[in-house]
């Protein structure tokens, strides 16, 4: 157990990319953690999928020690996700924290996510180190970018470090500031035990590993505890740290942060956001705790094949055990037939969710376009919550129809403004606040509705900016608007998982488009094909797809027939990735095609 | 090429002994323009292993620039009683896109040699060529049929991979026809030779009463048959072989004593089942319920009965219970209804 005068700990937090994991490579390396033959870029980014695609999904928490002035610190850093839609991975580090260290990119600036977490950091009282990271980069630009922090975040110029997390620079620098800066640990020793479970997960060997940061008392292995919430008891099996590896210990004391086991065998029963207290001497109150992650896009996930509901209900429930802001509920759609109703936190999650079950499981699936939840205030009084445009009432029976409201911020070159500006008040949006950071790049504050925001903002975003904008948003409320379900019908029949819901004044564009897309999606069939779409039963667009005309091999002799069987076979499992509907045969891209921007 | 010939006669060789056989078909490719001592010899080793049998059906295919008197009589002594011209057109400026190099007036002359040993004459046709109208086509058809023909095919032209008119298309420098007027052609060639007393017993081929190819009929059974050269496929006891297409890699194999096949597979029964009803569709006879069955051991309708039904209410098959063909909007569409039947 270390004194809590000897313990530091710190998340480290930036926008994506700005190097937050290179930096805690550094750190392992000085600090003999990990040694040199063992080591990896990015060695905390340990799923498949963070490192194909070079970025961090989970936060990592990581214990170190480090001499200074003659002493040795127990260092507990956490490294976090950058991506908007692992915030709350931010938010759940930030609680078993002192301090953090703010990166910002040397040529990059200050972006929408540096803004963000700095703030989650001060609202959690926190000791910001500031350090502006990437020098060695050609194209730096340090002192503007300092001057940026300054102006958006009210960040001192001199307590800004210089460091580069590639090239090893100024390492040691930060690491003196982080002991010297951030404060220790609060709690005592001979208090009774509460230590805030910060994340868990689920090891197929081990059971359930929960993370723990502990503020008063110690954890000790054999000790008999309870989960607050639920006041279940357990023993605790093991006790231990990251180091990076888990390394077992005999006890945890205030302010350490570390992992126990307790023969927990359900994720389930494991709260985050709960304290963990000693069954006998337990404290009186529990610590704050978390809000829970609300998903907030959802989209409906069906396997090509009836028979394998089950085995995707398999699937879904094996990705659940490590991950529980997914979610999913049995769906039963006319078009599609059995399937699931899954809830995202935002549209990266919905991809990571999407790409892991056809990576673990063989499963061929048919994903319908996103969309956000609505509240829906019936006549009656009742309010419904809408995750999927199948649910929404007759238009008889609808009082009022709410749709989640985010306030988004960008962060842009200022000559974009105008650009951005259009596109906003397009999207509903309602203009907040323009704030300079430098005379070349402002932040832009809108509420806007978030099916905008998940419809294509991201993608026009990027183009107005030339890739240099970026962008980040909280949702704040649901608030009443226009809106209407339109349906499309294919040969005349309604396709429930092609509905979407959209403001009444957009209904007819939005209706024309998507038939239009649709048309380019579904191939000729042997019969005419119409495409309408319609709200309630008024039709507002049609288009047809022009039947098959001449479509025939002119020669079938003996040596022609091994290769067309082969070409007949490779088109009969093509259109095995389809989706009869009636008589039509649809393809998983018309599916999300709904999801396509307007313009071509 | 007298090097090809021994191969030849190598990988026919080791049949052994003699296998007579009912048809012979001599083509891909075109056997006519070898000299005719060459051809003497070409058919004088495929007889001698591959004896006609009494009645036997044996076709040669060629070319109206590789054919003449000499040439027919030297077919004729073989035993070959069915030539095959290709003709493809009767217009000059069509012949160039489609590179062949003969003149029209050179194709009655063919006939006339053919007709003078008292052998069957099929012309061969094609139609969708880049800017060909339909008055063209039209004219094509009649000048064809005033020949008196016995057997006639009109192919669809097809880009083959690889060939110069694919990639003149590829490139843009030719343009497809659209498909629309493609059909029409289609439409035209069976009025026209329906009209004219022919039948329409393939996808692609006529014949006036009793003058149907009986050696390709044995394709479009899906049943069994030899096949030898450069390039030949073959369908013996289940198993497709394919030889390879390369000449001189066909010569140094066959003489050095190893197979020719370069492709080889055996189908479960139910793959060969459903490869037969793709090919059998395409005739007009169409697939026979009590023959589909006694052939593969497979009952049509469990194979594909929903896929048919669901043409026959769309008016692309017809089914009168004992079998199933395709109608003539069906023989248009023919590559889409297999798809679904496969
Ligand atoms: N030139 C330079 N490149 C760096 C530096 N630090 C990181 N990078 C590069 O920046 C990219 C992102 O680095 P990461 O460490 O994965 O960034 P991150 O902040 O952890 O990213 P997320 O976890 O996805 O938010 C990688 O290509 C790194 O090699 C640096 O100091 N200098
Ligand atoms: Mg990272």
């Amino acid at each position: 157990m270390t004194q809590t005068n000897l313990i530091r700990n710190f998340s480290i937090i930036a926008h994506i990319d700005h190097g937050k994991s290179t930096l805690a490579d550094q750190f392992l390396l000085k600090t003999g953690a990990i040694s040199q033959r063992d080591f990896r870029a990015q060695v905390l980014d340990g799923m498949d999928l963070e490192r194909e695609r070079g970025i961090t999904i989970r936060m990592h928490p990581v214990t170190v020690y480090h001499e200074h002035a003659g002493q040795r610190y127990e260092l507990n850093l956490i490294d976090t996700p950058g991506h908007v839609d692992f915030n709350y991975e931010v938010s759940r580090s930030l609680a078993a924290c002192e301090g953090v260290i703010l990166l910002v990119d040397a040529f990059q600036g200050v972006q929408a996510q540096t803004v963000a977490n700095a703030f989650l950091a001060m609202e959690h009282n926190l000791t910001i180190v500031p350090v502006l990271n990437k020098i060695d980069l050609p194209i730096a630009r340090p002192d503007a970018v300092i001057a940026e922090m300054e102006q958006a975040l009210a960040i001192e110029p001199t307590g800004v470090l210089r460091a580069s997390g590639k090239a090893g620079i100024g390492i040691e620098e930060v690491l003196a500031a982080i002991i010297e800066r951030v404060p220790p640990p609060q709690g005592k020793a001979d208090e009774p035990l509460r230590a805030l479970v910060y994340n868990s997960h689920f090891d197929t060997y081990k059971g359930v590993v929960v993370y723990v940061r502990v503020m008063e008392g110690t954890l000790k292995k054999g000790e008999r505890i309870k989960l607050m919430r639920g006041a279940t008891e357990h023993e605790v099996s093991d006790v231990g740290q990251f180091r990076p590896a888990m390394t077992n210990c005999d006890e945890l004391g205030p302010g350490q942060v570390g992992f126990f086991m307790a023969q927990l065998k359900n994720i389930q029963d494991v709260h985050i956001g709960d304290t963990v207290t000693d069954a006998l001497h337990p404290a009186t109150t529990a610590l704050p705790g978390y809000k829970v992650p609300k998903a907030m896009v959802y989209s409906g996930l069906y396997p090509i094949n009836n028979r394998d509901f089950e085995a995707l209900r398999e699937a879904l429930a094996k990705l659940r055990l490590n991950d529980s802001s997914f979610t999913f509920l049995p769906e039963n759609s006319e078009g599609l037939g059995f399937g699931f109703r899954c809830g995202f936190l935002g549209l990266l999650h919905r991809e990571i969710i999407q790409q892991r079950l056809e990576r673990d499981s063989e499963l061929e699936l048919v994903q319908t376009a996103p969309n956000t939840t609505y509240e829906i205030l019936t006549r009656k009084g009742e309010i419904l919550n809408i995750d999927s445009p199948q649910k929404v009432p007759d238009a008889g029976q609808i009082e009022e129809f709410r749709e989640p409201i985010v306030r988004i911020s960008f962060l842009l070159p200022s000559e974009n403004i105008g650009d951005l500006m259009g596109l906003c008040s397009e999207r509903f949006g309602v203009f907040i606040r323009t704030e300079y950071l430098s005379p070349t790049r402002a932040m832009l504050v809108y509420e806007m509705p978030l099916a905008e925001v998940i419809y294509d903002l991201y993608d026009k975003l990027k183009s107005v900016t030339h890739g240099y904008g970026t962008m980040d948003y909280e949702v704040l409320a649901y608030r009443p608007a226009d809106l209407v379900r339109l349906d499309v019908l294919v040969a005349g029949k309604r396709v429930d998982a092609l509905s979407t819901i959209v403001h009444r004044a957009q209904a007819d564009r939005r209706g024309r488009s998507l038939v239009k897309k649709l048309r380019n999606e579904i191939d000729r069939h042997l019969f005419e094909v119409v495409l309408q779409a319609a709200i309630g039963s008024r039709i507002i667009a049609r288009e047809s797809i022009a039947p098959l005309k001449k479509n025939v091999t002119a020669k079938c002799y003996g040596g022609d027939i091994s290769r067309k069987r082969k070409l007949w076979a490779k088109q009969a499992a093509g259109k095995k990735r389809m989706k009869q509907v009636g008589q039509v045969e649809i393809p998983q891209e018309a599916f999300l095609a709904v999801l396509e921007s307007d313009e071509p | 090429m007298e090097l090809y010939l021994e191969a030849l006669g190598a990988e026919l060789a080791a049949l052994r002994e003699p296998a007579p056989v009912e048809t012979i078909f001599i083509g891909g490719g075109t056997p006519t323009y070898l000299d005719p001592s060459r051809l003497q010899r070409l058919l004088a080793e495929v007889t001698r292993w591959l004896p006609l049998r009494a009645n036997g059906e044996f076709s040669i295919e060629s070319t109206p620039d590789s054919i003449d008197e000499n040439k027919v009589a030297i077919l004729a002594a073989a035993g070959v009683n069915r030539v095959s011209i290709g003709a493809q057109s009767f217009h000059p400026h069509l012949l160039r896109v489609l590179e062949r190099r003969h003149e029209p007036a050179q194709v009655s002359k063919a006939v006339d040699a053919v007709r003078q040993v008292g052998a069957q004459v099929s012309l061969d046709l094609i139609f969708g060529v880049p800017g060909q109208t339909l008055a063209e086509w039209d004219a094509d058809l009649r000048q064809a049929l005033r020949l008196a023909p016995d057997h006639m095919s009109t192919y669809g032209l097809t880009y083959e991979k690889g060939t110069r008119l694919w990639k003149q298309w590829k490139r843009g420098d030719v343009r497809p026809l659209e498909e629309d007027d493609e059909l029409a052609l289609y439409t035209h060639a069976m009025d026209t030779l329906e009209t004219a007393g022919f039948e329409h017993y393939e996808i692609s081929n006529f014949a006036r009463p009793g003058c149907r190819s009986r050696h390709n009929q044995v394709y479009w059974a899906n049943l069994p048959h030899h096949g030898f050269g450069v390039g030949a496929a073959r369908y013996i006891n289940g198993r497709r072989e394919l030889n390879t297409r390369d000449l001189k890699e066909y010569m140094r194999r066959v003489l050095s004593g190893e197979s020719a096949a370069f492709q080889s597979e055996e189908l479960d029964p139910e793959e060969r089942a459903r490869e037969t009803i793709a090919i059998q569709i395409r005739r007009s006879d169409g697939i026979d319920r009590h023959g589909f069955r006694v052939q593969t051991g497979f009952d049509l309708d469990t194979l594909a009965g929903a896929a048919l039904a669901n043409h026959a209410a769309l008016g692309f098959v017809a089914d009168d219970g004992a079998g199933v063909r395709l109608t003539r909007r069906g023989r248009c569409v023919a590559d889409a209804l297999i798809r679904d039947l496969l």
